[in-house]
């Protein structure tokens, strides 16, 4: 079984925008040419998942994340190069391809917004040709792993936006894909039903042997998660491979938030100062002396709040792209 | 059939969709009585002044009536809600959701709404219906009854492709919404017969607009009045009609999801 | 002092009001053209039907020819274009979403942009439907005694008929400070008006008792009664005394619209924004 559950070579979509500056005269001109531009969303990606991987894919906004899953589950057709997904030519949108799929999307609701999650469920039933017996022990399954006893039967509008996210995923596995895609399943949530999520994930993952597909751009997520990591920007693929090379490489720093009276002091022994704003210093110091930094600042200085925090996504994405390393 | 399932599950959710904001029945049969007592009091006036409206005796119009309230009733029932919804479904994306299931997309937007409560409608125009027909009894023979019959389905085809092909307009242009109400203001010119209106609003309403094929021509059938022409002329444009939307239909998916021309 | 101040910073008030919804109504005017073509068809596949029984029954009925029925309903197309209102669907829609609130900050009398909203629809679309009659009036060939008379009095009662109209049903529009059932209330009115403000067919062709509520109800003076005049169909007293009702029902009105209002302001202020 080394077939490749998803397979991207050079995939490509291109759009056509048409440009224009501000003003009367420009607006004029546009009636008789318009000059479109190119924009790469996804340039060329090539990369070959295995049944039973979770992988993340990773990029800032707009990098092309969501124009790769779209384009996986057969929702878009690419401008050039080759996919499939398990074995299928998924724009083609055959049924036998897409009953072995899903696709969750963070911001947007399958569920019906009146009535309760277990009635959609009951709808999906329907839609994929479900037997019973495996539709009821399915959902006791996820009732069970996502904790949606009581949530069932409340209408989805009733619910908190972690209590939807529970059920919209849930609704999305009852005809246990093989392939599950996630676009951004943890966003606007808070860290406690993220982790709750995350440790789903991960389950069902388990149980069920599923490729799972998962963007963010929480580097929590993808610790939790995934071994491997893909990082994407400006539709290029930038990173293929092992989650922790990708932190040691690129995260070898912490950035150490100082909350003090002014920016008078001085705290380039510390750390390398990257800003200060009314009193609040950005130092960024490097991982193995995170601790001792923090005891000495501490010790040191009549500091008012102190923050220890992973360099944000974008910029490690900005060193992988300028390929700065450390 | 699955279909079929997938209909009844829809229903299903439609009833408990509608049932879930706890409207008045009571209010609902009102207004749909009100509607109904509306145009039988026009009829009233019309014919204190006269008994023969352009060649319609007054039962003949009283069953013209009843189809208006029973396709009007099937349309608000199934084609309208589904194909709004299609249009909203186009512009927040959440069309995305329904592409990834493994049933034909034209059958799920289609079916995917019901308007529970546009079935007073329906039943009210039955009534009426069988109402003029038990007036009209003898003229009414096997023949008419057929015709009616195939009338009302390929209405019901012409009218479910042309609100398509309305529909799936949103596939290019944004803001489409209100052209769906262009059915919904014609519609009541379909309350007496298209024969008595001057030739270019005939044709306005037959080719533009289909309105007279919703209500007219089943009318025309079960009066006795159908000519081959027109038998022939519906079933032909319901075929044909179907084709087109679902060409436009296709066209619009593969529009919406970037696949070259 | 005070009075000229108050006036000129009102007209300044609709002047702006005017240029922001206009510019809105050129964006819409789409649906609204789409709207129009009901505005249109409805009056006339009435003058069609009653054009039709005309000519089959010996060519009038009820006092009106084919051609007097053109008229009629050419002319009413034309007054309920002027007089027309849909503020009952703007404040269930507005009570619904929760925007009264922002009307309710203001310091001015939230009816001031609603009728500023009205009248500049109306310059949209009024130029498209006057071009739409004058085609209609070549195919149907409307006829009616003009004269003099009638054409000057049809425009302070066409003025009046907006007000009564405007304000009665702003006034009903209130009515969704209390209840969600404003689709109900709304239908009830909608058919009133078709009965009794001469849409489904010249009032002259109803039974008397009928005749006797339209002139009790102001429904008459919203739309029938301008129509009525301007084709010659009153006499100068009843044109005088029909104007002195509409002048009634205008006073009656804002009697209505200042009570309404402050009563549903409590209304809605004790349930919340």
């Amino acid at each position: 079984m080394n077939e490749p559950s998803v397979h991207l070579h050079e995939l490509c979509k291109t759009y056509r925008v048409a440009e224009r500056e501000s003003g009367m005269g420009a607006a004029m001109r546009s009636l008789f040419h318009r000059r479109m531009q190119e924009v790469n969303a996804v340039d060329e990606l090539t990369f070959d998942l295995v049944p039973g991987e979770v992988v993340g894919f990773l990029g800032p906004n707009g990098a092309g994340k969501t124009t790769t899953l779209k384009m996986l589950s057969g929702l878009l057709h690419p401008t050039g190069g080759e996919g499939r997904v398990l074995g299928y030519v998924p724009w083609k949108r055959e049924r036998a391809f897409l009953r072995q799929i899903t696709l969750v999307m963070g911001q947007r609701n399958q569920l019906v917004w009146d009535i309760p999650a277990a009635d959609s469920f009951e709808l999906n039933r329907v839609i994929y040709r479900l037997p019973m017996a495996n539709f009821r022990r399915t959902v006791n399954e996820l009732t069970e792993l996502l904790e949606l006893g009581p949530l069932l039967k409340k209408p989805v509008r009733n619910l908190s936006l972690g209590e939807r996210m529970k059920c919209e995923i849930a609704a999305a596995l009852l005809h246990r894909p093989q392939v599950v895609f996630l676009d951004e399943p943890t966003i606007g949530l808070d860290v406690t039903m993220q982790r709750r999520i995350r440790t789903f994930i991960a389950e069902y993952n388990q149980r069920s042997g599923a490729t799972v597909l998962l963007t963010s751009h929480y580097m929590a997520d993808v610790e939790a998660l995934c071994k491997r990591v893909i990082v994407i920007h400006h539709g290029r693929l930038l990173f293929d491979g092992d989650l922790a090379a990708l932190v040691q490489q690129f995260t070898a720093h912490k950035t150490i938030v100082v909350q003090l009276e002014d920016c008078h002091a001085n705290l380039h022994s510390y750390g390398e100062v990257l800003s200060c704003e009314d009193g609040r210093f950005t130092l960024r110091v490097p991982k193995a002396n995170t601790a001792r930094v923090t005891e000495r600042l501490l010790a040191d200085l009549p500091v008012i709040d102190l923050l220890v925090e992973d360099p944000p996504i974008e910029e490690v994405i900005d060193q992988v792209f300028t390929q700065e390393p450390a | 059939m699955n279909t079929l399932r997938l209909m009844a599950v829809f229903f299903r959710i439609s009833v408990l969709n509608e049932t879930a904001y706890r409207v008045n029945f009571f209010l609902q049969l009102l207004q749909s009585l009100l509607e109904l007592g509306t145009a039988l009091a026009g009829l009233a006036v019309i014919f204190s002044y006269t008994n023969n409206l352009g060649g319609w005796s007054p039962n003949e119009m009283l069953a013209l009536v009843g189809v208006y309230f029973l396709v009007g009733g099937i349309i608000s029932l199934v084609i309208q809600p589904g194909m709004s919804a299609l249009i909203d479904s186009v512009r927040d994306g959440t069309l995305d959701f329904t592409l990834t299931k493994p049933e034909n997309a034209q059958l799920l937007v289609s079916i995917q709404r019901v308007a529970i409560w546009s079935l007073l409608d329906l039943l009210m125009g039955i009534g009426v219906l069988v109402t003029a027909l038990v007036r009209l009894g003898q003229t009414i023979g096997v023949a008419e009854a057929a015709g009616f019959i195939g009338m009302l389905l390929a209405g019901g085809v012409i009218v479910y492709s042309f609100w398509l092909i309305l529909a799936s307009l949103s596939f290019w242009f944004v803001r489409v919404e209100n052209l769906l109400e262009i059915f919904q203001s014609m519609y009541q010119a379909g309350r007496w017969p298209v024969s008595l209106y001057p030739g270019w609003l005939r044709f306005a309403l037959t080719f533009i607009v289909p309105v007279a094929f919703a209500t007219s021509v089943p009318a025309e059938a079960l009066t006795g009045r159908l000519g081959g022409p027109t038998l022939l002329g519906a079933l032909g444009l319901a075929i044909l009609l179907s084709a087109v939307a679902r060409l436009v239909w296709r066209l619009g998916l593969r529009h919406y999801s970037g696949a070259s021309a | 002092m005070n009075v000229l101040e108050e006036l000129r910073s009102l007209l300044r008030l609709y002047g702006q009001q005017f240029k922001t919804t206009f510019a809105t109504m050129v964006q819409y005017r789409a649906s609204l053209f789409i709207w129009m073509i009901a505005q249109v068809l409805e009056p006339l596949v009435y003058l069609i039907v009653w054009s039709t029984v005309s000519n089959g029954s010996g060519g009038s009925v009820g006092g009106y020819t084919a051609q007097g029925f053109a008229g009629y309903y050419l002319a009413l197309m034309l007054v309920n274009q002027v007089t027309y209102t849909w503020v009952m669907y703007e404040y269930e829609y507005r009570v619904r979403q929760g925007g009264l609130s922002f009307a309710l900050l203001k310091p001015v009398h939230p009816i001031h942009s609603d009728i500023s909203d009205n009248l500049s629809s109306k310059l949209v679309t009024m130029p498209i439907l006057l071009v739409v009659t004058v085609i209609l009036a070549f195919i149907f060939h409307p006829t009616a005694p003009l004269t003099l008379w009638a054409v000057l009095a049809f425009i302070p009662a066409l003025i009046l008929a907006f007000l009564v109209r405007f304000l009665l049903e702003w006034t009903l529009a209130l009515a969704a400070f209390w209840t969600t059932r404003v689709a109900a209330i709304n239908q009830v009115y909608f058919i009133l008006m078709l009965f009794l403000a001469g849409q489904i067919a010249p009032l002259t062709l109803f039974p008397q008792w009928i005749q006797v509520l339209a002139d009790i109800l102001p429904f008459r003076w919203m739309l029938g009664f301008p129509v009525e005049l301007v084709l010659g169909r009153l006499t100068q007293v009843q044109a005088f005394e029909g104007l002195a009702i509409q002048a009634a029902w205008v006073i009656l009105a804002l009697v209505l619209v200042r009570l309404v209002w402050r009563a549903g302001v409590r209304v809605y202020s004790a349930v919340g924004a």
